[in-house]
This record gives C-alpha cells, structure tokens and sequence, in this order.
C-alpha cells in the first residue's frame, strides 16, 4: 500500500489537522480585525480623554504630565483597553476558529462540525449556517458519489456480461474449432497449432478473470458471506496470498448496496495486499458487534509508507464507505508487523 | 479435476461398424458458435454419435425422453433454466443419462451445486477440445469426477443450510444415491425431492421459485 499517507486514524478529527496550510497566494494580505477594532478603540479613548481634559480643565493640561492624576488617568485608559481586547477576543475568536475547521474540511472527516454553533451571537450564526452548509454538501456529496458509484456498477455488470456472454462464448467456441483442426493437421504445424490454442486459451482465461474481477457473480448469486470466501479462495489460487476468511455465521442480512460497498472495500484492501504489503498471507474478518458490522483486512506485510499520499484506490473506499455511512480506518496493526483496514458500518439506518 | 485420461488405444473400427457401440452425446448450449463447435468436435470422434444439439434445457429433456442418451453435455448457464435443473430432470428419467456439466466458471459454489443435482462432471469452457472427450468417456463409463470443494468454502455454504439440509449435503458430498439418503432420513423419495429441489436453490443462491 505505497499509494496510501500515513493515515492511522483518518476518520476521528485530528487536533494536528491543519495540513492544509494557506497557499502562498491565500497567505494573510490584511490587519487582523481583532488589531483593527482594538486599535481603532484605542485612538478613540485616547482622543476622547485627551478632549476632555481639552475642553473640561484646559489650564491644567502642562501640570497634568506631573501629578498623580496622570497615572490614574493612564490606568484608566489601559484599562478599558485591555476590557475592550478581551471583549473584542470573545467576539472574533470564534471566527477564527471557524477559519481554522473551515481549512482542515476534507472527505476523510465527514460529519464533523464547528462547536458552538447557536444563535445567540453573529459569529455563532456563523457557525451555525457553515455547519448547515456542511451537511447539505455533505448530502449533495453523498447523493453524487452514490450515483457515480451505482452507474459505475452497472457499467461493470453490462461489461462483464458482454465479456462473458459474447467474447467468452466466442472464444470457447474458436478453441472447440482449433481443437478440431489442431487433431487434423499434419505433423509438421502442429506444434505451431497447439501454441495457437494455448495462446486462445490464455486470452479465454484472462476474459473470465476481468469479468469476474468487474462483476462478481458470487455476490449476485451467494450473498455477502459465499462471496468473500469465493474471494479468498480466488486469491489464495492465483495471486499467492494466503487468505484466511473469519466470517461470522450469524450475520443479519444486509441491503444490496452495504454488501457491494463491502464486498468492493475487501477487494481493493486485498488487491492492495497482494501488490504492495510483500505479506504471503492476509486475514479477512467480517462480523457484527451490536449495532456494527466490522470488516476487517490486516496483513504481515511492510505497513504503510510514512509520508504516503492517499492514492485513487484508498479514495475509491472512502467514498464507498462515506456512502453507507460507514467509517474508513487505514492504519498500521499495533501489534506486530502489517497494515490494517478496517470498516465500520452501522447495521439498520444505513444513513 | 484430474486428467488422468486413458489415450483412446482401442479399435475404432469397430465404433464405426457397430452403431450400438458407440457414445451417445447430447449437447445442450444456448450460445449457437459454441454448440455447433461442440457438436463439430464430438461428431469427429468416431466412438461419440451426437444425438442433438439444443439451445434450451426444455429441449434437453425433451429430446432425452424420446431417445436414448449415455451422455448429456451441458452448458451450465442457459436462457431459461439452467443446466443443473435438466442434470436433475435427466437423472429423474428411467434410463439414467451421464451428465457433464461444461461451463464458463467452475468455482466450488458450482461444484457443490452439481453434487445436489446428480451431476457426474464439471468440465471449463477453457480446457480443449481433447481434454472435453476424454472427460465424456469417462463419465460415460460410469466414473464421477467433481472438483473438490474448497473446505472454507464448504462451511461457508452449509450455513446456509438448515441442520437437515445441512446432512443431506453432506450424504451427497460423500457419495451417497438419493435412495439411500432418504432411507437413512426415513423420509419418502417425493419429500426428499422437494427437500433437494430447495438445496440446490439455496447453494446456488437463486431466488425462491418453483424450480421443479
């Protein structure tokens, strides 16, 4: 899993999660607010003790530099400035912080939301509509991605079929025929016609595996369950990975889409195994803790690169898992050497 | 599955002079280049006679009625019902056809299904021509050669079975004949057939519908 970032707790928000850090064309161009305000209610107290003591007691404005009034005047005016900074900082703070969750907003922490978000103060009101906003987004997205997903399945199906209904027939049917011709032929091109068939064959087997490998017919035919240990097994046979399935006999039965998004989630972690980890055996593990089903991936292998970027293949699961409401944990097992995937999904609303 | 064919050493002469002698296929292919192949390739053998090749598994049945066939190759996906469906209705039949099931994917969900339905062979679409007739030789001549079940994959479809469900499966895994099993049940032949017909459609994860 080269592709992947270092990624041990994607889902749960990170206190460290400013990775998005403003682009050198976003960087601040501007005097903080907090400074402008405070800086602006400075001036005005000073210019409005300095006229008061204008137009109240002219006469004592040289003596004034002396005595003790002066200091209980500039107590006075320290004062309301520092009330006025910290009253201004209770104001502003809360948009800033809105700034600071704004900025680490990503895929990998959906539902997460600003705290404090209640009417009873504009930056509150702020917080409140950006929250509202992140749930319709959020809908849109999942709304979106649910489509883009669902017409990429059926895509799948139409070609695995097609592959399978007519290049497959047709093959099996060229392989009958050279069958024939190769018992026919003399001595001295059947060598030749025999490799013809091997390579006919080859291509045979190559179109059963993309098809099965686009459309799992298992899935269709078996359920979740039969599935995943005909996946296994295919893995095991082909790909030199050792798959040990612990499927739970008791499972409850589960929409389509949560066993597709399960099902796919398993593939991918499992071809990400057998191409990177360099782990001869790998453990599947499907099984539901009260209202969860856990899926479970985990390897011997090499763990995940630190400093890694999340490649195509770990987004295709986040958003698979994002649109069964489903949390994504990629990480490094704690004990001992490989990585792990792991799915949560809630059972009943699948929202 | 094994190929531990025997080379056909024998006299061919005598198939071709002695009709009775010869193999009796029939073929069973929705997909027409792929039936006429077949009934092209086991024409050339002179001890196979295809006695028809039809796209439906009703024709199947229907042709098996009316003349005698030792060998039923079948595809396992057809149109309508599919191949294990006619192994079941043929092995149903007074004189009990061979039955060589030749399909596409030949996992272990398809080798269980095949036990339930009385099947003798599994063959890939992807084995050559050679290695198909030598398979119909040998279930012709009595032999059944099923892939193993994957022991995983065996447990993971008993649960879906109910506990007697679950010991007939295991009777047909073992070898035993319909008759037997419902002698050792101490169920009659009728509720044993219908108790088979919903095993076969739960292994092959169809939905729930007449199939008999």
């Amino acid at each position: 899993m080269s592709s992947l970032a270092n990624r041990g707790t994607a889902i749960t928000p990170r206190p460290g999660a400013g990775n998005r850090r403003p682009s050198a064309e976003h960087r601040r161009r501007y005097l903080p607010l907090l400074h402008r305000i405070a800086g602006i209610n400075v001036l005005l107290v000073i210019a409005a003790v300095g006229v008061t003591i204008v137009v109240l007691a002219p006469g004592r404005l040289s003596t004034l530099a002396r005595s003790e009034e002066a200091a209980v005047v500039l107590a006075a005016v320290a004062f309301v400035v520092v009330a006025n900074v910290l009253l201004l900082r209770r104001v502003v703070g809360p948009v800033q912080s809105l700034t600071a969750f704004a900025r680490q907003v990503d895929y990998s922490n959906l539902g997460q939301r600003v705290a404090g978000a209640e009417p009873t103060s504009e930056a509150g009101e702020l917080a409140l509509t950006f929250n509202e906003m992140l749930t319709r987004l959020e809908a849109e997205r999942r709304e979106s991605t649910g489509r883009v997903l669902r017409a990429q399945e059926a895509e799948r199906l139409r070609i695995a079929q097609e592959l399978h209904d007519q290049v497959g027939q047709e093959l099996t049917a060229v392989l009958l025929g050279l069958s024939r011709v190769t018992a026919r032929v003399p001595e001295s091109v059947r060598e030749d016609a025999l490799s013809v068939q091997d390579a006919v064959r080859h291509s045979l087997e190559d179109v059963r595996r993309i098809a099965v490998e686009l459309r799992p017919e298992a899935l269709d035919d078996l359920g979740l369950a039969s599935a995943l240990a005909v996946l296994c097994e295919r893995f095991s046979g082909q790909l030199d990975l050792d798959v040990v399935p612990y499927i739970a006999p008791d499972l409850p039965s589960l929409p389509t889409e949560v066993e597709l998004v399960v099902y796919r989630v398993a593939q991918e972690a499992l071809t990400n195994v057998a191409r990177h980890s360099a782990s001869s055996r790998a453990e599947l593990t499907l099984m539901h803790t009260g209202n969860l089903l856990v899926l479970r991936i985990g390897d011997y292998g090499l763990g995940l690169p630190v400093g890694g970027v999340p490649g195509t293949g770990m987004r295709g699961m986040q958003e698979r898992a994002a649109l069964i409401g489903a949390r994504l944990t990629i990480g490094n097992r704690r004990e001992g050497p490989g990585c792990e995937v792991r799915l949560e999904a809630p059972l009943g609303d699948p929202r | 599955m094994t190929s531990t064919a025997a080379p056909p050493t024998a006299d061919w002469a005598k198939f071709r002079d002695d009709p009775l002698a010869r193999t009796r296929v029939l073929v069973v292919d929705d997909h027409a280049a792929v039936r006429a192949g077949l009934r092209e390739l086991l024409a050339d053998e002179a001890d196979f006679e295809v006695v028809a090749a039809v796209a439906t598994a009703e024709d199947g049945i229907e042709v098996a009625e009316h003349e005698p066939i030792d060998v039923a190759v079948i595809d396992y996906q057809l149109g309508g019902r599919n191949g294990l469906w006619l192994s079941r209705k043929l092995k149903r039949l007074p004189e009990r056809p061979a039955v060589l099931i030749y399909s596409a994917y030949t996992d272990g969900v398809l080798a269980a299904a095949a036990v339930v339905a009385e099947a003798d062979a599994i063959v890939s679409k992807g084995k050559v021509g050679s290695e198909l007739c030598h398979a119909v030789r040998r279930v012709a001549a009595g032999r059944r050669e099923l892939p193993r079940l994957p022991p995983r994959l065996a447990d993971s479809l008993r649960r879906r079975l109910d506990h007697e469900e679950q010991a007939i499966f295991g009777m047909l895994l073992a070898g035993l004949e319909p008759p037997e099993v419902a002698m050792t049940l101490g169920v009659s032949q009728a509720v044993l057939e219908s108790r088979l017909c919903e095993l076969l459609r739960r292994l092959e994860g169809l939905p729930a519908a007449p199939s008999a």
